[in-house]
C-alpha cells in the first residue's frame, strides 16, 4: 500500500478502517479454521442426522391408497421412529408400494409376524406404526414386503354424521309438540300437583276420594283390631304362662309321662326276656318235629308191611272168598 | 510491482477486511440470536403445549428459526454493519480518485480495493449465520429437554427429518445468496452508480434498496422452495 486514502467521514465508518490490529493475519486465519470447522461440524450433523452412517435394510409396504404418505415420514414403532419413508411408488397390479430404510439397530423389533397400520388423525399428518406381538419369532428379512392396514379416523365422519343426525331426529320426536314424552311430563306434572294436594300419595294411587276415605277407615279399624288382638294376647299370656296356666300343669304332665315311660321301658324288658323264653321253646319244638318226621316215616314202613303181609294171607287163606264173577 | 508483492498486498488486505467485518460483530450478533432463540423457542413450546401438539414445537422451532429467521438476520446484520459501509467507502474513495491512483501505481483496484470487501461481506454472512444456527439449534435442545442427554437422539431425529436433502440444499443455496446479495450489490453501488450527488447517504440508500429487493426475492423463491 502506498499512499493512505484521505480520512474522510465516510472511509471511517467501515470496519476495517479503524486502529491496526496486532498479529492480525494469525487471527484472521484462525477465524477462517473456526468457521471451517463450523460449517465441516454442521454437515457431520446433518449427514449423522439423516443417517449416512447407519447400515439400513429396506422394508416394502403394500397399501391400496397413498394419501397423506410422504418421502422421509417417520414409521414408528411403540412411538419410536425406528425408521424413514424413502420412496413411494405405484406398483404394475395399481397397488402402492411404500419403501422404507430402517436402521439395522432398530430392525430387530420386525419380526416376520409384525402388523403394519398407516393411520391418517382428524390432526396431524398420516401415521405409519409398526406392531410386534411376538417378539420372538424371525425377525423380518431384509427387502420384505408387508401389507399395510388402513385406518382412517376421517371416513368414519360421514358414519358419524348420519348417526348424530338420526339420533338428532329421534330427539325431535320425542320432545316433539305432540310426543309422548311430552305427554307423559305433562301426566308426571299433574301427578306432581295431586301429590301436593290434601289427599297426597293416596289421592293419586286411587283416583278419587272416596276409595282413598275408605283405605283410611280400613286402616282405622285395622287399628282397633289390633289393639283387641293385644288385650288377647295379654289374657292369653296370662292363661298360658301365669301361675295357675296352662303350661305348669302341662310341665307336672309331661314328668308323669317320663315316669310311665320309664315303667313301660323296664315292661318291655321283661317282654323281652319272655320272648327269648319262647325262642328256645320254638327251637324245641322244631327238633321234636323233625323226631316226629322219622317216626312217621317208621310208621308208615312197618304199616306198608303189614299191609303186604295182610294180602299174603288173604292170598294164601284158603277161604279165599272168590270175587271173580265169571261169565257162562 | 511483482505479481508476488501484488498477491500479498491483496491477500493482507483481503485478511484484514474478513477479520476486522467479521470478529467484532461474531459475538453480538450470536448473542442476539441465543435471545431471540431463547424467546421464540419458549413462545412455541408454550403454545403448542397448550394446544396438545407439542410433538410439532421442536420441528416448527427449528423450521422458523434456523431454516427462515437466523441466515435472513445474519444477512441484514452483515449489510448493515458491514457491506453497506463498504460501499459507501467505496463509493467515496472513487469520488476522491483513490481508484485511479491505484491503477496508476498498477494495481487493480477492483483486486485490492472492491474484491477483499465483497469476499469478507461474504465470509462474514456465513460464518454469523453458521455459527448462530449451531448456537440456535443448542438453545431450543436446552431450552426443551433441559440440561439432559437424554434427547439428543430424539433431536437428531426431528433435525435429520426437517433437514431432508432438498431442505438442507435449499437451505445452503439461500445463504450462500443471501451471502452474495449483501456482499456484491453494495459494491456494485458504490462502483458503478455515478449519478446523484455520491454522497455516503445517496450510495447506501441505493445499495441496501437494491439488496432488500433481492433478499426479498431469494426469501420468497426459498419459502416456495420448501413449502410448495
Amino acid at each position: 500500500m502506498a499512499t493512505p486514502p484521505p480520512d474522510t467521514p465516510v472511509l471511517n465508518s467501515e470496519p476495517a478502517a479503524g486502529r491496526p490490529v496486532r498479529n492480525l493475519e494469525f487471527k484472521a486465519t484462525l477465524l477462517l479454521i473456526f468457521t471451517a470447522l463450523l460449517v465441516a461440524g454442521s454437515v457431520f450433523y446433518l449427514l449423522h442426522a439423516r443417517g449416512v452412517f447407519q447400515p439400513t435394510q429396506s422394508l416394502v409396504l403394500l397399501a391400496d391408497d397413498a394419501e397423506g404418505v410422504v418421502v422421509g415420514m417417520d414409521m414408528t414403532f411403540s412411538g419410536f421412529p425406528i425408521g424413514r419413508v424413502r420412496r413411494v411408488e405405484l406398483a404394475p397390479t395399481g397397488a402402492v408400494r411404500i419403501l422404507i430404510d430402517v436402521p439395522q439397530q432398530d430392525a430387530h423389533w420386525l419380526r416376520s409376524s409384525s402388523v403394519f397400520t398407516l393411520v391418517r388423525g382428524l390432526v396431524g399428518g398420516t401415521a405409519i406404526r409398526a406392531f410386534s406381538g411376538m417378539l420372538t419369532d424371525p425377525p423380518l428379512p431384509d427387502g420384505a414386503e408387508r401389507p399395510v392396514l388402513r385406518g382412517d379416523a376421517t371416513a368414519e365422519l360421514p358414519r358419524v354424521l348420519a348417526t348424530a343426525r338420526e339420533v338428532l331426529e329421534n330427539l325431535n320426536a320425542m320432545t316433539g309438540q305432540d310426543a309422548a314424552l311430552r305427554g307423559s311430563l305433562a301426566n308426571l306434572q299433574e301427578v306432581t300437583e295431586k301429590l301436593k294436594g290434601p289427599q297426597g300419595a293416596m289421592g293419586v294411587l286411587f283416583g278419587n276420594e272416596a276409595d282413598a276415605k275408605k283405605l283410611v277407615a280400613a286402616l282405622d279399624r285395622t287399628n282397633a283390631l289390633l289393639t283387641r288382638i293385644d288385650g288377647l294376647a295379654a289374657k292369653a299370656d296370662t292363661q298360658v304362662f301365669g301361675p295357675d296356666g296352662v303350661m305348669k300343669e302341662t310341665r307336672a304332665t309331661v314328668t308323669e309321662l317320663n315316669r310311665l315311660l320309664a315303667e313301660a321301658r323296664t315292661s318291655l324288658s321283661k317282654v323281652d326276656a319272655v320272648l327269648v323264653e319262647a325262642q328256645g321253646i320254638g327251637a324245641n319244638v322244631r327238633g321234636a318235629t323233625v323226631d316226629l318226621g322219622a317216626l312217621r316215616a317208621d310208621v308208615d314202613a312197618n304199616l306198608r308191611k303189614v299191609e303186604g303181609m295182610i294180602n299174603e294171607l288173604n292170598r294164601k287163606w284158603p277161604f279165599a272168598r272168590e270175587t271173580e264173577v265169571k261169565l257162562p | 510491482l511483482s505479481p508476488s508483492s501484488y498477491g500479498r498486498t491483496a491477500r493482507a488486505a483481503l485478511m484484514r477486511h474478513i477479520y476486522l467485518d467479521t470478529a467484532p460483530i461474531l459475538w453480538w450478533f450470536t448473542a442476539l440470536c441465543a435471545l431471540l432463540t431463547l424467546v421464540i423457542t419458549r413462545i412455541v413450546v408454550v403454545t403448542a403445549l397448550s394446544y396438545g401438539l407439542s410433538q410439532y414445537a421442536l420441528e416448527m422451532v427449528i423450521r422458523v428459526l434456523v431454516l427462515e429467521l437466523i441466515p435472513l438476520t445474519a444477512a441484514l446484520f452483515v449489510a448493515l454493519r458491514c457491506t453497506i459501509p463498504n460501499g459507501a467507502a467505496l463509493a467515496e474513495m472513487r469520488r476522491n480518485g483513490e481508484f485511479d491512483a491505484q491503477s496508476r501505481r498498477g494495481l487493480d483496484p477492483v483486486a485490492t480495493l472492491v474484491l477483499p470487501r465483497a469476499l469478507a461481506g461474504l465470509y462474514a454472512t456465513i460464518t454469523l449465520a453458521a455459527l448462530s444456527c449451531v448456537v440456535a439449534l443448542a438453545l431450543a435442545y436446552l431450552a426443551v429437554y433441559g440440561w439432559t442427554a437424554a434427547g439428543i437422539a430424539a433431536y437428531t431425529h426431528v433435525f435429520g427429518h426437517v433437514f431432508n436433502p432438498s431442505v438442507s440444499l435449499i437451505f445452503v443455496l439461500k445463504t450462500m445468496f443471501f451471502a452474495l446479495a449483501v456482499s456484491v450489490i453494495p459494491m456494485a453501488s458504490g462502483l458503478y452508480d455515478v449519478e446523484g450527488d455520491g454522497s455516503r447517504e445517496s450510495a447506501a440508500l441505493q445499495g441496501l434498496v437494491r439488496m432488500f429487493a433481492v433478499l426479498l426475492l431469494l426469501e420468497a423463491a426459498s419459502l416456495a422452495g420448501n413449502y410448495y
